[in-house]
C-alpha cells in the first residue's frame, strides 16, 4: 500500500481488485496519451480565443479533500464521485449499489450535508469537504458503535450509507424523536428489512454522542 | 454513460455562452440528469454545471412583497425557510415530501421544474410520445402511472414537478435568460403537451436557462396535499394545490393546479368554478373534488387516480383553511 490508508490495513496481500483496476489505469493512460496531447492544444487554442471559463475534457487532475487529506487522482468529467472515491482513492466505505440516487448505500458528506455520491460528479467537488465514514469515531461515542450494539444490520451491504445518514443527522439534530429520525434518515433502504435496529440504533447514538 | 466536455462557469453570462451550442446541458443538482445520462437517454457533449454560479441561488423577499427563489436554490434551502413556510404553505408541503434527504440536499429548484417526466417509456429510450410502429406503448401496456386528463392526445405521460403545481395556484412566474433577452412569464406556460416526437413538454428554447421564480405577495389561502403510495422516495401519485382568495367566510377566487394527472400541471377550472362564492364546508370541499374529476379519461390501468383525485383537491381546500380532520 501506498502511504494512504485509511483502514489501516497496511499488512502485504494478494493485488485487491482495485490496485488492478488502478495498474491498468496506467497502462491506458500511457495508450492515451497521445489524444490527450491533442485535446490539451486544442484546449489551449479554445483558451486563446476565449478566456471563459475552462473546458475539461479526457482525463482531468483533481485534488478532492476526504477525511482531512488532500487526495490528488486523476479522472474523467463523467467520473462519479462514488466511482472516485472507491476505485481511485480506494475509500470504499460508501458502497455502490442502486446507483440512481434511489437506495442511499453511497451516502457520504458534502460540506456537512449528505448526498447520493453515486449521482455527484468527482469533478464538481474540487474544493469541497468530504467526509465518508472512515472517519467516523468507532469508539462507544460514536454511530457505529450502536449499529453494532443494537444490531442495526443484517447483510450488512446498507449500513456504512445508514451509518453516514445516521451521523448527518444527528449531528443537526442531536435530540431527535423516534419521528424525526424516520425522517431524516429516509433516503436510505435496507432491503433485508432492519429498520427497527436501525431506528434504535440512532437513538441510541444520540444519546451515546453527548458522552463524547 | 458517454464521456462529455465539462464547465464550471461562475457567471451566468459564461454560462449562456457554454449552453449555446447543439449537444449542451445544464447540470445543477444531478439527480434526474446524471441517471438520464447512465441509462443513455440523454446523451450530451456538453455538461455545464450551474452550481457554481452564486447568482442563480438564494431566496429573497419577505411576506409584504413576494419572493424571488433562485433557481439555484436547493429544495433543503427551501424547505428550511420559514418566511416562505409561513406565506405559502402550498409550497412548503409539497417540497418536504419530495425524494429524501439527500435528494433534497442536491436537488434545486430549477432542476425540479425542469426535469424530465417519469414515464418509464420514455426511461426506456422510447421517446417522450413513446410510440412503436405508430402505436402507443403506454395505451396498450402498463400506464398505472400515467395521465388521466388530456389522454385523447399522444403525451400521456405525467408533468413530473410538484412544485411547478404548487408555484402555479400561488401565481408565480418563471424568468429565463438566453442568447437573446431575458423574458418572464407564467409558470404554468413553462409546460406544454407534446404532439410530434421532436417536440419538448418545456417551452424553452435550446440554450435558455432558468434563472429565477417570482411569487406575487398576497397570496389567499394555500395548502398542498397528497396521496402516495410510499412515504419516502418516491413520487406523489396525485398532488393538488390550492390558493383561495376570500371575501370574509366566501371564497371570492380560486386557483387549483394538480399534479400526476396530465402532461402539463392540470388546472381544475371545474373544481375553482365549484368552490368560488362557497363558504369553506366539507360538503363544498367535496362537491369541489367530485367536479375536479370532470372530464377525466383514464386510461386501461390507471381509474383508481380518480377518487385521488377527489380526495386531494377536497383535503387540500380544506388544509388551505386549517381542517386537517383525517389527521385526528
Amino acid at each position: 500500500m501506498t502511504e494512504h490508508d485509511p483502514k489501516g490495513r497496511g499488512a502485504p496481500g494478494g493485488a485487491s481488485r482495485r490496485e488492478f483496476l488502478r495498474g491498468s489505469g496506467v497502462a491506458a493512460a500511457t495508450a492515451v496519451l497521445t489524444g490527450q496531447a491533442t485535446a490539451i492544444l486544442d484546449e489551449a487554442q479554445a483558451a486563446a480565443q476565449d478566456s471563459g471559463p475552462k473546458i475539461l475534457k479526457g482525463e482531468v487532475e483533481l485534488t478532492l479533500k476526504v477525511n482531512g487529506h488532500d487526495h490528488a487522482c486523476t479522472v474523467e468529467p463523467r467520473s462519479t464521485l462514488l466511482d472516485t472515491l472507491r476505485d481511485r482513492l480506494d475509500i470504499t466505505g460508501p458502497k455502490r449499489v442502486c446507483d440512481r440516487a434511489s437506495c442511499g448505500a453511497c451516502t457520504a458528506i458534502v460540506d456537512g450535508e449528505p448526498v447520493y455520491s453515486c449521482t455527484t460528479l468527482a469533478v464538481s467537488c474540487q474544493g469541497k469537504t468530504i467526509e465518508t465514514l472512515e472517519s467516523f469515531d468507532t469508539g462507544e461515542h460514536g454511530v457505529p458503535h450502536a449499529f453494532c450494539k443494537d444490531d442495526g444490520l443484517m447483510c450488512g451491504y446498507c449500513t456504512p450509507g445508514f451509518v453516514t445518514a445516521c451521523k448527518a443527522f444527528l449531528d443537526k439534530n442531536p435530540n431527535p424523536t423516534l419521528e424525526e429520525v424516520r425522517k431524516g434518515i429516509d433516503g436510505n433502504i435496507c432491503r433485508c428489512g432492519t429498520y427497527v435496529g436501525v431506528l434504535q440504533a440512532a437513538l441510541d447514538a444520540a444519546k451515546a454522542m453527548k458522552g463524547a | 454513460m458517454k464521456a462529455f466536455d465539462y464547465a464550471a462557469p461562475t457567471t451566468l453570462e459564461d454560462a449562456v455562452k457554454l449552453l449555446d451550442g447543439p449537444g449542451s446541458v445544464a447540470l445543477s443538482g444531478g439527480t434526474d440528469l446524471i441517471s438520464r445520462m447512465k441509462d443513455y437517454v440523454t446523451s450530451p457533449e456538453r455538461v455545464v454545471y450551474l452550481k457554481d454560479v452564486k447568482s442563480l441561488a438564494g431566496i429573497s423577499g419577505d411576506a409584504a412583497a413576494g419572493f424571488t427563489i433562485g433557481a439555484g436554490a436547493r429544495l433543503s434551502d427551501i424547505a428550511a425557510n420559514r418566511a416562505l413556510a409561513e406565506a405559502y404553505p402550498a409550497l412548503h408541503q409539497a417540497t418536504v415530501e419530495i425524494g429524501s434527504v439527500q435528494i433534497r440536499n442536491m436537488a434545486t429548484l430549477g432542476g425540479n421544474l425542469l426535469q424530465r417526466p417519469r414515464c418509464w417509456y420514455f426511461r426506456a429510450g422510447n421517446g417522450l410520445l413513446a410510440m412503436k410502429d405508430g402505436k402507443s406503448l403506454v395505451k396498450a401496456g402498463d400506464n398505472r402511472f400515467h395521465a388521466i386528463f388530456m389522454t385523447d392526445g399522444d403525451a400521456l405521460f405525467v408533468s413530473p414537478s410538484s412544485l411547478a403545481v404548487a408555484l402555479a395556484a400561488l401565481g408565480a412566474t418563471v424568468t429565463v435568460a438566453g442568447p437573446k433577452a431575458e423574458r418572464t412569464f407564467k409558470i404554468e406556460e413553462l409546460y406544454q403537451a407534446p404532439k410530434r416526437p421532436d417536440e419538448s413538454e418545456h417551452t424553452i428554447t435550446h440554450g435558455e436557462i432558468l434563472t429565477k421564480v417570482t411569487i406575487p405577495a398576497g397570496a389567499g389561502k394555500n395548502a398542498s396535499y397528497e396521496a402516495r403510495h410510499k412515504q419516502a422516495q418516491d413520487w406523489p401519485l396525485v398532488l393538488a394545490s390550492v390558493n383561495l382568495g376570500m371575501n370574509g367566510e366566501t371564497v371570492s377566487s380560486a386557483r387549483i393546479f394538480v399534479y400526476g394527472v396530465a402532461p402539463i400541471p392540470w388546472k381544475s377550472t371545474t373544481a375553482e368554478a365549484e368552490i368560488v362564492g362557497k363558504r369553506i364546508t366539507p360538503e363544498t370541499a367535496a362537491a369541489a373534488g367530485e367536479a375536479a374529476a370532470k372530464g377525466s379519461a383514464p386510461l386501461s390501468m390507471n381509474a383508481y387516480k380518480v377518487p385521488l383525485l377527489k380526495t386531494v383537491v377536497k383535503r387540500a381546500i380544506l388544509a388551505a383553511v386549517g381542517n386537517r380532520y383525517w389527521e385526528v
